[in-house]
């Protein structure tokens, strides 16, 4: 590598390129307006040109110019006005690549977080950033249909409406929060605890990143098509889905681009995982952090793929009158649910495992004791993993399904306990008799183990083909599934968000805040699903608009708390936002904790470390006299091992 | 070492990212296309699952009408399985053009490479033009039933990562021409040589599930 020249010691964005060019050339938000328009007209006459040299009419189709034009080439060409395309194209045309300069690593100022940006810790809160308003607007809308499921009978907004509201609530939450915002910590975290200076590959991961606003604002703008927004469950089956007005295809090609962002970003991980571990960084040295999200882009590379073909399948059913699952045609409609849920089960333990992750670095270094049964937590992910991928159908017991798939199904469902149980036990464990401080972090990560358990537990419950065929459909399944991604996946992400806030921005949050805003979620999450059991095993169905009027006065006590439960999120923003700007300047190791992350600066350097860490031991050696983890260049040796 | 830990004081200070270890034999960018194949592949899965539930499990197939469904393709249609076997054979000898040209770098002869990959290109068009104008004549449209629909989405999808493939070799043709590549670096021609193998493969497999069986 040659040496880098600077021009200044300023910003370096300048660097490299001779002149500035214009604002509609550069990089950047108008120039991707522009391209968008661009690819949006190219993708017209795309549409318009085929059809009419074919023949077919009408040969301007709206359908499938908006397929074209503006769900598939009007976002590549966005992508290409902010530049993430820009050093590949050079590349491509055999033109000499600006020599690295690094000028899109690192943010100096805010407004770094708006451009594409190769750093792993700048993408790391752009994920987050994006995905908690996505969450936001989630949760406004889940408050919007409990006002209106306040009381039986309808209120304010017609079923389509209701209907539209339940699915983008579901399709935001799952694609667009919990599983991008767990690429998001793990994006920050995982480079800097194995002791690597960036992902494997940093402009790819800039690239996935920004895939993802492309997929929230595409189901976002479903509300804005003729006949409203994609009303058919996140888990839109056919062949209702083909049937669907427009808005439905903005679901099929969110989840396209979504997918694709979750893939590239796993790929990312398993490569830099694989080839970019320190020196001594053995597998059963590395934090499970780096476990979990290992096992979960195993998960992601392997099942995501299905989910794209499911909604390709849907799309082509839809404009090409294709007949995949439509049974004049001899389709077979249940292929759709085999080849949903085949991704879709897995995604559940992608929405789970770097969760897992996350609570067992926080359950370790707040109990200042080693993990219980290190390597039988690595092993539970890989059983979870193997055992992910045999259950998928165990969500079609009441579909018409062949009849001897569903005990195999209910046993290896059953099975998935065992990991699962491995892994709540050994975080018991580990609390036995350590010295447990009750920080904001550690509230949530004990708050997410009760929650968790109550949601396995019903899960369990599930699992067995009669209390199924008793509970389908109800709220039941409703609660059950808050309970693991709510009380489960989102506790973990507040969990992991107080826990590396120091890391990330350099500033401590409120404490008294965090642990108000702990309370105020935890009562106010069981207030507003812990009824649901009762009222879904009573009967009350799920995805309708209306109820029978004995479930009123439950009902009104779930839409009163769901409130309460989205003000807590305001106390959360606030202190987030507040600290961020003006908090006490925090320690580089407040926690006291050994993995890589918290042996450098906060927040880290711009390339992590000065010069690569050498691994001497395990991450987890609390309270072992003489215990290292790594030994850094320049920094006297950590005292936290002898606590 | 006392440089490392001034510059740890200044933090921000410019200076470039310390090289990464390498904890693994096998290099980054090649790990990353066999990942990518890895999920490409269960792309393709996906497809032979469409497949599978149309032709093996669809309680219908036989029931409704089964003059119609018994045969694969249904009665009046017939897949052109000549045409795409002579399509096999140009897409299988590609494969070794690009081996061809890849071993030709790593061995400096760069008039080997140039031909390899513009021989691989051409064969790969040839594939992909007949590919279209059976399409065009093989009697039967997307919305004939559920074969077709299995038929035109697993050769479609192949056909698609073909596209890829060419586009990928175009580049790196461009570059060969360019004076690009060299017995030490040469993942340019590496990278996408793999892909094509793997989209080789992939129609072997398409074309004796969809054509043969």
């Amino acid at each position: 590598m040659s040496v880098v020249e600077h021009t200044s010691h300023g910003p370096a964005h300048g660097a490299g390129a001779p002149h500035r060019r214009n604002i509609f050339m550069r990089p950047g938000f108008v120039r991707g307006a522009w391209c968008f328009a661009l690819f949006f007209v190219i993708g017209y006459y795309l549409v318009f040109g085929i059809r009419t040299l074919a023949g077919w009419d009408p040969h301007e189709d709206w359908n499938i110019i908006v397929l074209v034009g503006g769900l598939t080439l009007g976002p590549i060409g966005f992508l290409l006005g902010i530049g993430a395309f820009d050093y590949w194209l050079y590349w491509i045309s055999g033109r000499p690549t600006i020599p690295d300069d690094h000028a899109n690593h690192g943010a100096t100022k805010w407004q770094d977080y708006f451009k594409v940006n190769t750093d792993h810790k700048v993408i790391g809160v752009q994920y987050l950033a994006t995905t908690f308003v996505f969450f936001t607007l989630g949760g406004l809308m889940a408050m919007l249909f409990r006002a209106e499921l306040a009381q039986p009978g309808m209120q304010f907004m017609d079923t389509q409406t209701y209907n539209g509201l339940v699915s983008m609530h579901a399709a935001l939450m799952i694609f667009v929060f919990i599983i991008p915002a767990f690429a998001g910590l793990a994006n920050f975290a995982v480079p800097l605890m194995l002791g690597a200076p960036d992902m494997a590959f940093p402009r790819l991961n800039a690239l996935s990143f920004w895939f993802l606003p492309i997929a929230g604002t595409m189901f976002l703008c479903s509300f804005l098509a003729p006949g409203g927004a994609f009303a058919t469950g996140w888990t839109s089956y056919a062949p209702l889905a083909s049937e669907q007005p427009i808005g439905q295809v903005f679901f099929n090609m969110g989840v396209q681009w979504a997918g694709a962002s979750s893939i590239l970003t796993a790929l990312n991980f398993l490569v830099t995982i694989i080839t970019m571990r320190a020196p001594g960084m053995t597998f059963w040295r590395m934090p499970l952090l780096v476990w979990a999200n290992f096992t979960t882009s195993l998960l992601v590379v392997i099942a995501t793929p299905f989910i794209a073909g499911s909604q390709f399948f849907v799309m082509f059913d839809r404009v090409m009158h294709t007949s995949f699952f439509v049974p004049e045609g001899g389709g077979y409609v249940l292929g759709y649910q085999h080849i949903f849920w085949f991704y879709s089960h897995p995604a559940v333990y992608i929405m789970i495992l770097p969760g897992f992750g996350i609570i067992s670095e926080i359950i370790s270094v707040m109990s200042r004791k080693p993990i219980f049964g290190y390597r039988l937590m690595a092993m539970s992910l890989l059983g979870i993993l193997v055992l992910g991928f045999s259950v998928w159908a165990h969500h079609m017991f009441v579909a018409g399904m062949a009849d001897w798939l569903r005990v195999p199904m209910m046993i290896s469902t059953l099975l998935i306990a065992v990991p699962t149980g491995v892994k709540v036990f050994s975080w018991l464990a580990t609390l036995w008799e350590g010295r447990i401080h009750l920080n904001t972090p550690m509230l949530f990560a004990l708050g997410f183990i009760s929650m968790f358990l109550i949601g396995g537990l019903s899960g369990v419950y599930l699992a067995s083909v009669p209390i199924t065929i008793h509970a389908s459909d109800t709220y039941f399944i409703v609660a059950h599934i808050h309970y693991v991604l709510f009380g489960g996946s989102v506790l973990t992400i507040f969990a992991g968000i107080y826990y590396w806030f120091p890391k990330m921005t350099g500033r401590m949050y409120n404490e008294s805040l965090g642990k108000l805003h702990f309370w105020l979620t935890f009562v106010s999450f069981n207030l507003t699903f812990f009824p649901m059991h009762w009222v879904g095993l009573v009967g009350m169905p799920r995805r309708v608009a209306d109820y029978s009027d004995r479930f009123a006065d439950l009902n009104l006590i779930v839409s009163i708390s769901s409130f309460a439960l989205g003000a807590s999120v305001v106390v959360f923003f606030y202190n987030i936002i507040v600290s961020w700007a003006r908090g006490p300047i925090a320690e580089s190791n407040p926690w006291r904790a050994m993995t890589l992350e918290w042996q450098v600066t906060s927040p880290p350097p711009v390339f992590n470390f000065d010069e690569i860490p050498q691994v001497v031991g395990g991450p987890y050696e609390y309270g072992v006299p003489g215990a290292r983890h790594a030994i850094l260049a320049g920094t006297p040796a950590p005292s936290e091992a002898a606590v | 070492m006392t440089a490392h830990a001034e510059a740890a004081v200044h933090g921000h200070d410019h200076h470039g990212p310390p090289i990464a270890n390498k904890s693994s034999r096998i290099e980054a960018v090649v790990l990353g296309m066999f990942m990518f194949i890895g999920t490409e592949a269960m792309l393709f899965g996906s497809f032979f699952a469409a497949y599978f539930f149309v032709r093996v499990v669809n309680p219908d197939a036989s029931t409704i009408t089964p003059e119609k469904w018994a045969v694969w393709p249904p009665a009046p249609f017939e897949f052109p399985v000549f045409v795409a076997g002579i399509n096999t054979c140009i897409l299988v000898t590609s494969s070794f053009t690009m081996h061809w040209a890849l071993q030709s770098i790593k061995r400096n002869n760069r008039r080997g490479l140039q031909a390899g990959l513009v021989l691989t290109i051409l064969m790969g068009t040839a594939f992909l033009l007949t590919q279209f104008i059976e399409y065009a004549h093989v009697g039967f449209n997307t919305s004939d039933g559920a074969f077709a629909s299995v038929f035109f989405g697993l050769t479609g999808l192949h056909g698609a990562h073909v596209l890829v493939g060419l586009i990928l070799l175009t580049i790196a043709a461009l570059r060969a021409f360019r004076g690009h590549y060299s017995p030490e670096h040469h993942h340019g021609v590496e990278l996408p040589g793999i892909y094509w193998h793997f989209v080789d493969v992939m129609w072997i497999v398409v074309y004796v599930t969809v054509y043969l069986l």
